[in-house]
């Protein structure tokens, strides 16, 4: 019998086919199609090092690191080099991008520490822009949506030193429930914008309904920024108009140029959060858990409802498929109409190329690539509206359906766009390095009262009010004293509409 | 008699310097540089990673003493400190006086097994105790229900009244194995005879302890002391891993508190390592101060 051929490959003869296509890669010169994989990523507009190398990345992760995870490898195989990936939450991007700077090991590409003037990023030479590695970057910027790229902002002297792949329209606070529980209570969110009152009712009805078992509400109250993330967004919903991000631009009302910490609707909103601890209603142990274990303990059944960010949904798809949870708005303060929320200009999620990387031309072809509709169709069906893709073309048609369309809608109607200071005079951003956050802040005076620690909430805030208008204060003086030219005037926008998007036109006008 | 110059009296002991170079240069390196640049730095006004730094003199110091929550840090780790030393002093003796008995078949056993978590990561002793006292399933609070010592669950770590006390307990169980070794390396110091000696004379029992092996062990209890006491003031790893010092400030001690304003927080400002250092080389000095006043007690108690 003749006996069957039987294809034998030994083991050098797979290295030296893998010896092969890597002299491939590395020459550049096999198109990227060769690798049959999720992406259809393009050739480089122009040709790329052929020495590979590894770039190292870091970010906030969440659903970013999920899809950077999916396509990083095919990339890097497309490019012939390597990729090195840290998706960490932000606590630890604080302490590590500082202390990787001060060293000189920060990441090729990563993203600055909250709160951190982009100017000084610049001004100290830590980063680099990326006009020389992203090819006809002109032509690239113009695709994206007006006020992405703005000077003072992610662009200084000309250049652009900051990419944004991903919108800000978003907010960290809606109401993310158990659809179970909340028909069990006899509320369904989705009829409209629930009140504080049913909030506290259905939170009272599902503890009740959980008799031990689960509770109405749940936080991650010992992630401090929680808090305040909570009382912020709703005392804007409650009509405490105000900006977002930084100590310069969060809490502070641009009719007036003052911090609003003290204001009838944080009041209320602290308020309600004491009056569901005191109900019984909250999870016992919200002190003792960060928002990412009070995420995890809602498909679990713990507890009926959340105050999260579209960041849940993709965790939640990916870990609990079969759970069935709803997203709704934030709530509103009893007899009172939603107000809108507002975000500054600019894109979110800023990728800053370090100073001292090589690795320049792929990370430029890699960011220009992400900029591309098709690039940001590919985000925008992995991450959703946990980050929402800054091109709302793409966005469209990525055909997302289900909470992360039903996010983006939602966030569509409600945010605005506010106006923002250092757009105004980049001096702002001097301020800004200046600032320190007073202690106790306001996330720390809301965890105090939630404990019993702090008493009386309407002094406390207003204390807090205090601590912050002085620390604005101080930090203007300083900054003046080094020459910056600003005032505490560049914070007062007297023809801010709070019901229309505050454009160029509009900076134009003052 | 005539006394050689001092350059031919290194010469002499050029062996000598040449064995303690490279301990000198690491020394300097990594101990002396540090301590004098902290002192340098908390003399300026800076963040710690730009170039601008302005030189401010006492001010850090002088904002950090007239600060509430530095005091209150303070004061903490003196809680903390005094909260923990005697306890695991106590306890590691009693301990120690059990398992030195060698008729005791399954001593060292027992001492491994406390032992263990000595050589334990800290940081994974942090992390596995918030799921251990967590009001929801958490181990801790299931066994008190089920013994109907309370009828709802504790929030062990997140209540600013047991917050303390519990970190103050995973820490005296963390490090009872290492006082406990001290304590058995005391006793075996303890000739046989002693034990002879008291035991003809009619000591035993708490008499024989109390009267002749306390004293016995008393120096080296003052060094014991002196140790933990220092240890007990570096609890860092511990307390970040379990609370990062909250709720609200309930378990924050020194050094949260230097950490905390030596970087970026999650107000989201800028770091002050200016401020911070300023309130590191006070506490260093204060510990410094406490170090002095045992070394003088000891050197006391020993000549009584």
């Amino acid at each position: 019998m003749k006996k069957k051929k039987e294809l034998k490959i030994s083991r050098r003869t797979v290295m030296k086919g893998a010896l092969a296509a890597g002299a491939m890669m590395s020459a550049g010169s096999i198109p990227s199609k060769l690798f049959a994989g999720e992406y259809n990523i393009p050739d480089p507009l122009k040709p790329l090092p052929t020495t590979g190398g590894n770039m190292r990345w870091i970010d906030s992760g969440d659903m970013k690191g999920v899809f950077w995870k999916k396509l990083f490898p095919e990339y890097a195989a497309s490019r012939g080099i390597t990729i090195e990936y840290d998706g960490l939450p932000w606590k630890e991007i604080n302490k590590i991008v500082p202390i990787a700077i001060r060293n000189g090991t920060v990441h090729d590409v990563f993203q600055l520490p909250l709160g951190m003037d982009p100017g000084v990023a610049v001004a100290e030479g830590w980063v680099q822009p990326w006009d020389d590695y992203i090819e006809n970057i002109d032509e690239w910027l113009a695709a994206f949506p007006s006020g992405v790229y703005l000077p003072g902002v992610n662009q200084f002297n000309g250049k652009t030193y900051g990419t944004c792949l991903t919108a800000n329209k978003r907010t960290g606070t809606c109401l993310l429930y158990s659809e179970k529980y909340m028909s069990e209570a006899g509320y369904d969110p989705q009829a409209g914008r629930m009140t504080y009152s049913e909030i506290r009712d259905a939170a009272k009805k599902i503890t009740k309904n959980g008799n031990g078992q689960y509770y109405g509400w749940i936080i991650g109250g010992n992630q401090v920024n929680r808090w305040e993330d909570v009382v912020h967004t709703f005392g804007q919903v409650g009509g405490a108009h105000s900006g977002r991000g930084g100590f310069t631009n969060r809490h502070i009302n641009f009719q007036n140029g003052k911090f609003q910490i003290a204001s009838d609707q944080y009041m209320e909103a602290v308020e309600l959060l004491l009056q569901l601890k005191s109900d019984g209603s909250a999870f016992p142990g919200v002190m003792s858990m960060n928002a990412p274990q009070a995420r995890a303990l809602m498909p679990q059944g713990a507890a009926g409802m959340i105050f999260q960010g579209p960041w849940c949904i993709g965790v939640w798809g990916r870990d609990a498929p079969d759970w069935k949870y709803g997203i709704a708005s934030e709530p509103v303060p009893d007899g009172k109409e939603a107000q809108p929320l507002y975000i500054a200009e600019g894109g979110s999620n800023t990728f800053w190329l370090s100073a001292n990387s090589t690795m320049g031309p792929f990370a430029g072809d890699l960011i220009r690539f992400m900029g591309t509709e098709q690039g940001q169709i590919y985000w925008a069906q992995t991450v959703g509206a946990a980050d929402p893709a800054v091109n709302p073309d793409a966005v469209a048609k990525a055909g997302l359906t289900g909470p992360s369309a039903q996010a983006l809608a939602m966030f569509a109607k409600n945010i605005l766009v506010g106006p923002n200071p250092i757009v105004r005079n980049k001096d702002v951003g001097v301020v800004a390095a200046k600032s320190r956050v007073p202690d106790p802040s306001l996330a720390l005076v809301i965890q105090g009262l939630y404990t019993g620690q702090l008493k009386g909430v309407e002094a406390q805030l207003k204390d807090c009010n205090q601590r912050y208008e002085d620390a604005l204060d101080k930090a203007v003086e300083e900054a003046r004293a080094d020459g910056a030219n600003v005032t505490r005037d560049d914070w007062v926008f007297p023809n801010w509409d709070v019901y229309s998007n505050y454009g160029a036109e509009k900076y134009q006008e003052l | 008699m005539h006394k050689k110059p001092l350059s031919k009296q290194i010469y002499d002991a050029r062996w000598c310097y040449l064995f303690v170079l490279p301990c000198s240069i690491l020394t300097g390196m990594f101990v002396i540089y540090p301590i004098g640049m902290s002192w340098y730095f908390s003399l300026l006004d800076w963040t710690g990673f730009t170039k601008e730094a302005k030189f401010i003199g006492l001010q850090n110091y002088y904002e950090a003493v007239s600060d509430k929550f530095f005091w209150d840090a303070f004061i903490r780790s003196f809680i903390f400190m005094f909260g923990t030393v005697p306890v695991k002093i106590v306890l590691g003796f009693i301990i120690a006086v059990f398992l030195n008995n060698q008729v005791l078949k399954l001593a060292p056993f027992f001492r491994t097994v406390i032992f263990m978590p000595v050589v334990t990561a800290i940081a994974i002793i942090g992390i596995v105790m918030t799921f251990v006292f967590s009001p929801f399933n958490g181990p801790a609070n299931k066994f008190l229900m089920s013994i109907n010592l309370t009828s709802a669950p504790i929030d062990f770590l997140g209540n600013p009244d047991t917050v303390l006390p519990t970190v103050m307990g995973v820490y005296v169980w963390k490090w009872l194995g290492i006082t406990m070794m001290y304590w058995l390396a005391a006793l075996q110091t303890v000739p046989q005879d002693v034990y002879d000696a008291a035991k003809i004379d009619g000591a035993e029992g708490f008499r024989l302890w109390i009267h002749i092996i306390l004293p016995i062990v008393l120096p080296f209890a003052i060094v014991i002391i002196l140790v933990e006491a220092v240890g007990a003031l570096n609890v860092f790893p511990l307390i970040e891993t379990m609370t990062a010092g909250g709720p609200f400030f309930s378990s924050e001690v020194m050094e949260v508190y230097i950490f905390r304003t030596a970087f970026v927080t999650d107000s989201g400002t800028m770091p002050r390592l200016g401020y911070a250092c300023a309130a590191g080389v006070f506490w260093g000095v204060a510990v410094l101060f406490i170090t002095v006043l045992q070394g003088l007690w000891m050197r006391r108690t020993r000549r009584i």
